[in-house]
């Protein structure tokens, strides 16, 4: 697809091919993720969206390549400034992690370790990585603190977890994150555990660090509003495949999967007279050991066919840079038929 | 602070408690301890009357064991009719030997069964794990007994490496012969508890192996031994400190069973050979020291948990 | 499995010992002409006596089986009431908490520091130290009393400890408030929704306790201070037949060595299937 760009700031950072993972599991194989393919360059931010179970915490894991020793089987290529990771070992990979790429998680409380200063944690990376000698990683560290935006970041080096605000956790694993000025951070669901004011500022802050690093985001999250204003493309994921991508923009001026249709009416929004009703999305995701033949969101897709439940829909796109896997799209004829019979999808 | 007086009150009363039941037990045991505590001289009145005057006998048990405490502080614990030593000095001479094979066996149940642990857990279900995890097993239901018996035929009596113990060496004696002594009842009593902390440490490491803030250290590109031995560790800590604690009366009862057995003169030798002979005041004395003992070891270990967990550390001291 | 078997047939073994006729009274000496040749040290295993003879010429095999019906016992006899008190015990204090758990918290740990050895060697020692022991329905040995009696009373402590905490989980599942709200009483909750839920951790802790009493049991039989002659018990056959070993009598001690190693590790294994089995949280003893 396309040649790996070797110019230092700019060009394609990462570009996935055909990615597969599945899972051993005592009922059979668990096809997480079952091929997608998407790139990303230098500096933006993409936005992995799906509801639970859609493979989407996976699918990060999987590119950088944080998964269980065992049980495990990938497929495909992740290039990632022109080297497959995929033929990485353990060994090799831990070169990347912590230095070039790394993840912030869910949860701040439990993803650190309760039993270390909040000053060690940020320094380890650096004392591992970059050789840094103790009082070095220290001021580094008091550094990161402080552009997270930490306030009395000298007193909260030597403070444990558990005497931080959830929103100044989240902060600090950032912090972590940042420590070694990777140029790829992925942040699963890191405002989830948070309270929406806090959430706002974690996404700003987010946002600054990419623009003064120049460092590409992939932001996963079932929360179409957080990628709202910070990404500049969204991937749509369900039950492990892709269903829409787009920049953002087009993706919430006209979207075109009847999934991502539904989910964004499951939004509450501002204009809307007040008690309009949510709309749920029926039904539930399919078993990943079997996924049916045909499209996978067919069977709950108001504007299903015979043949949506027989072929699986191949992607199209019909604007640059925007694709989907539909055969009767948000604004095609046959949808514009089905809205008339029908008048949404039932709640519950 | 407040914490810790509040805990030490409680081991004080404890260690109270558990000393006048002793006391009563043992002196309520025998129709006239008196008699029992003049020994070889029983049959003799006047002496028999001086001793039941010496200690209180005549009198009800809360005022003996009032006397017995007023005694125990100023380190006045009695003579022992039966070598007509001061209990004290018995004490002293036979406790250092305890004190050393209760340390020894701590440690090298402890230096076999950390390491083994964390590798166990690193491959969980791989083949060091399985056989260690039989291993551990079989350990654990094979009584001290046998064990001491059959390595005491193997390595003292046929093979001749280690031997039965004669006297008390001190190491800075003769490390050698010291070593020789200590060997075999240290491996007895250390093997048992080592495969107790292995089985614990692993389960524990386990559980903590699959905790977010591991994901977490993963990500951040450390290795896996920087991952098990500075995070996990840590973690697991408190379980085998639980367990070293709670352990600590059976090593103490261990060591009387192996201290017969390789004839080492110890506490717990003493304490055998006191209850046979009717010494009261001994057994007195050493079922104090045990409980002395247990209390202590109660109370550091304790301590120790608020060193290891600044979540610990902290509620505390907010009282 | 393999441990229900060996326990099965022990048992079997043990109850009917006297009816069966290859199991020969354990006191009896060889008579006759020959019987000088039959006492040797070493005693080892032939076709008429399968495990061997002990220095005086005693059935090894024999003794073992009595021994094993002694063992049997008193392990059972302790656990079965050390579980009835330090069961209800440890389900009075979970389930009511605050005074009366306070005051059983205390007790528990104070008999958890009293060392256990002096506990034995006290009681079995000055107590009981010889003499038969009526008690109206039954006459036992007084040492056997006293033996079941402090072995019961060193496992009340952690048995009571492990219902306690089983109860205190237990208490807070949804069908126990349930109930509650449908106005039963607290007894009728307790017998009704705790104890059958208790069971299951209960025979767990029973068969892995079994097995700590057997090993403590031995311990203070190699000591001299269990049940004796004529009946010993196997911890202190081991500790006869010690110095034979040196004089290459080795088999009067590796029977019944195997003997408490095997019946230890069943019931070892047993309490760990049935932990396993109903998913329960690993207690010490």
């Amino acid at each position: 697809m396309s040649e790996m760009d070797t110019r230092p700031d700019e060009g394609t950072l990462l570009d996935v091919r055909n990615l597969k993972t599945h899972f051993a599991t005592a009922r059979g194989v668990v096809r997480a993720v079952d091929g997608v393919s998407f790139t990303l360059e230098r500096g933006a931010a993409l936005g992995i969206v799906g509801e639970s179970g859609s493979g989407k915490t996976v699918l990060a894991r999987s590119i950088m390549g944080l998964l269980p020793p065992r049980g495990v089987h990938r497929e495909g290529e992740v290039f990632f400034a022109g080297t497959d990771l995929r033929r990485l070992d353990a060994k090799q990979m831990r070169r990347y992690w912590g230095k070039q790429m790394s993840m912030i998680f869910q949860d701040p409380m439990t993803s650190l370790n309760p039993l270390m200063t909040i000053g060690n944690q940020i320094a380890e990376p650096l004392r591992v990585h970059l050789g840094s000698d103790k009082a070095e990683a220290r001021a580094v560290a008091l550094r990161l603190l402080t552009d997270v935006g930490i306030p009395e970041p000298e007193k909260r080096l030597d403070q444990y977890p558990h005497e931080l605000s959830g929103g100044m956790r989240q902060r600090a694993m950032i912090a972590i994150a940042l420590a070694c000025g990777p140029t790829l951070l992925f942040a699963d669901e890191p405002t989830t555990a948070l309270d929406v004011t806090v959430q706002a500022q974690i996404l700003e802050l987010i946002a600054t660090q990419r623009r003064d690093r120049n460092m590409s985001v992939i932001l996963v999250t079932h929360d179409l509003g957080v990628v709202a204003g910070h990404t500049d493309s969204i991937i749509v994921m369900y039950a492990g495949q892709i269903v829409e991508s787009a920049p953002t923009r087009s993706l919430f001026r006209s979207m075109r999967h009847p999934y991502t249709e539904a989910l964004m009416r499951s939004i509450p929004q501002l204009d809307q007279p007040s008690h309009t009703r949510l709309l749920a999305i029926g039904g539930r995701p399919p078993d990943l050991i079997n996924p049916p033949e045909g499209c996978r969101f067919a069977p709950r897709c108001p504007y299903a066919e015979e043949r949506c439940l027989q072929e699986a829909p191949t992607h199209q796109s019909d604007t640059p840079g925007h694709s989907f896997a539909c055969w009767n799209p948000v604004g095609s004829p046959t949808w514009a038929a089905r809205q008339h019979s029908t008048t949404g999808s039932a709640a519950t | 602070m407040r914490y810790l007086l509040q805990r030490l009150l409680q081991l004080v009363v404890v260690f109270l408690i558990v000393t006048f039941v002793a006391m009563v037990a043992i002196q309520g045991a025998s129709r006239d301890p008196a008699r029992d505590l003049a020994g070889p001289l029983s049959s003799n009145e006047e002496r028999v009357e001086q001793i039941r005057q010496q200690y209180h006998l005549d009198r009800a048990y809360p005022i003996r064991y009032a006397y017995w405490l007023k005694n125990i502080v100023t380190l006045d614990l009695g003579t022992s009719p039966t070598n007509n030593l001061e209990v004290r000095t018995l004490i002293g001479q036979r406790a250092p030997v305890t004190l050393l094979l209760g340390l020894y066996a701590i440690l090298f149940a402890l230096l076999i069964a950390v390491p083994v642990a964390v590798y166990s857990a690193y491959r969980r279900d791989g083949p060091f794990d399985r056989i260690v995890s039989g291993a551990t097993f079989a350990i654990v239901s094979l009584p001290n007994i046998i064990l001491a018996v059959l390595l005491g035929y193997f390595f003292a009596t046929k093979w001749r490496i280690f031997t039965y113990a004669a006297s008390k060496i001190w190491p800075w004696d003769n490390p050698v012969l010291h070593v020789k002594n200590f060997a075999l009842p240290t491996i007895v009593l250390g093997l048992g508890l080592s495969a107790i902390f292995v089985r614990l440490l692993r389960a524990d490491l386990v559980n903590t192996l699959q905790s977010d803030f591991i994901v977490m250290a993963r990500a951040k590109g450390l290795s896996p031994r920087r991952i098990l031995w500075r995070h996990a560790l840590r973690s697991s800590l408190f379980s085998l400190m639980t367990s070293v604690a709670l352990q600590f009366g059976g090593i103490l009862g261990g060591a009387v069973v192996v201290e017969q057995i390789y004839a080492l003169p110890g506490m717990g030798l003493l304490l055998f050979q006191a209850v046979q002979t009717k010494d009261l005041l001994v057994v007195q004395a050493c079922a104090a020291l045990f409980a002395l003992a247990v209390v202590l070891v109660n109370f550091v270990v304790d301590l120790l948990y608020a060193v290891v967990d600044p979540r610990i550390r902290h509620a505390r001291a907010l009282g | 499995m393999l441990a229900v078997v060996w326990l099965g047939g022990l048992t079997f073994l043990a109850i009917f010992a006297n009816w069966l006729p290859f199991v020969r009274r354990y006191n009896e000496f060889p008579k006759g002409p020959g019987a000088r040749k039959l006492v040797a040290y070493r005693g080892k295993p032939s076709s008429d006596y399968w495990f061997g003879t002990d220095k005086l010429g005693r059935d090894t095999f024999a003794r073992c089986i009595y021994a094993a019906q002694k063992t049997l016992v008193i392990g059972a006899a302790s656990i079965v009431a050390a579980l009835v008190i330090g069961g209800l015990l440890g389900m009075l204090a979970g389930y009511f908490r605050g005074w009366y758990d306070r005051v059983l918290t205390v007790m528990f740990d104070v008999l958890l520091a009293f060392p256990a050895i002096v506990l034995a060697l006290i009681v079995v020692g000055r107590f009981f130290a010889s003499g038969d022991l009526n008690l109206g329905l039954f006459t036992m040995e007084k040492r056997f009393f006293g033996v079941i009696l402090v072995l019961t009373v060193l496992s009340i402590a952690p048995l009571a400890r492990i219902v306690r905490a089983q109860t205190m989980s237990l208490a807070q599942r949804e069908y126990v408030l349930a109930a509650r709200g449908l106005g039963a009483g607290n007894l009728r909750v307790l017998v009704r929704e705790i104890l059958p839920n208790l069971l299951p951790a209960m025979f767990s802790v029973a068969f892995t306790g079994l097995a700590v009493l057997l090993v403590a049991e031995g311990g203070l039989a190699f000591l001299g201070f269990s049940v004796q002659l004529p009946f010993p018990t196997w911890g202190f056959m081991i500790n006869e037949a010690r110095p034979d070993i040196v004089k290459g009598g080795g088999w009067a001690v590796f029977f019944p060595c195997t003997m408490l190693f095997l019946t230890v590790l069943s019931f070892n294994v047993l309490g760990d299937r049935v932990a396993r089995r109903f998913d329960i949280r690993e207690a010490t003893l």
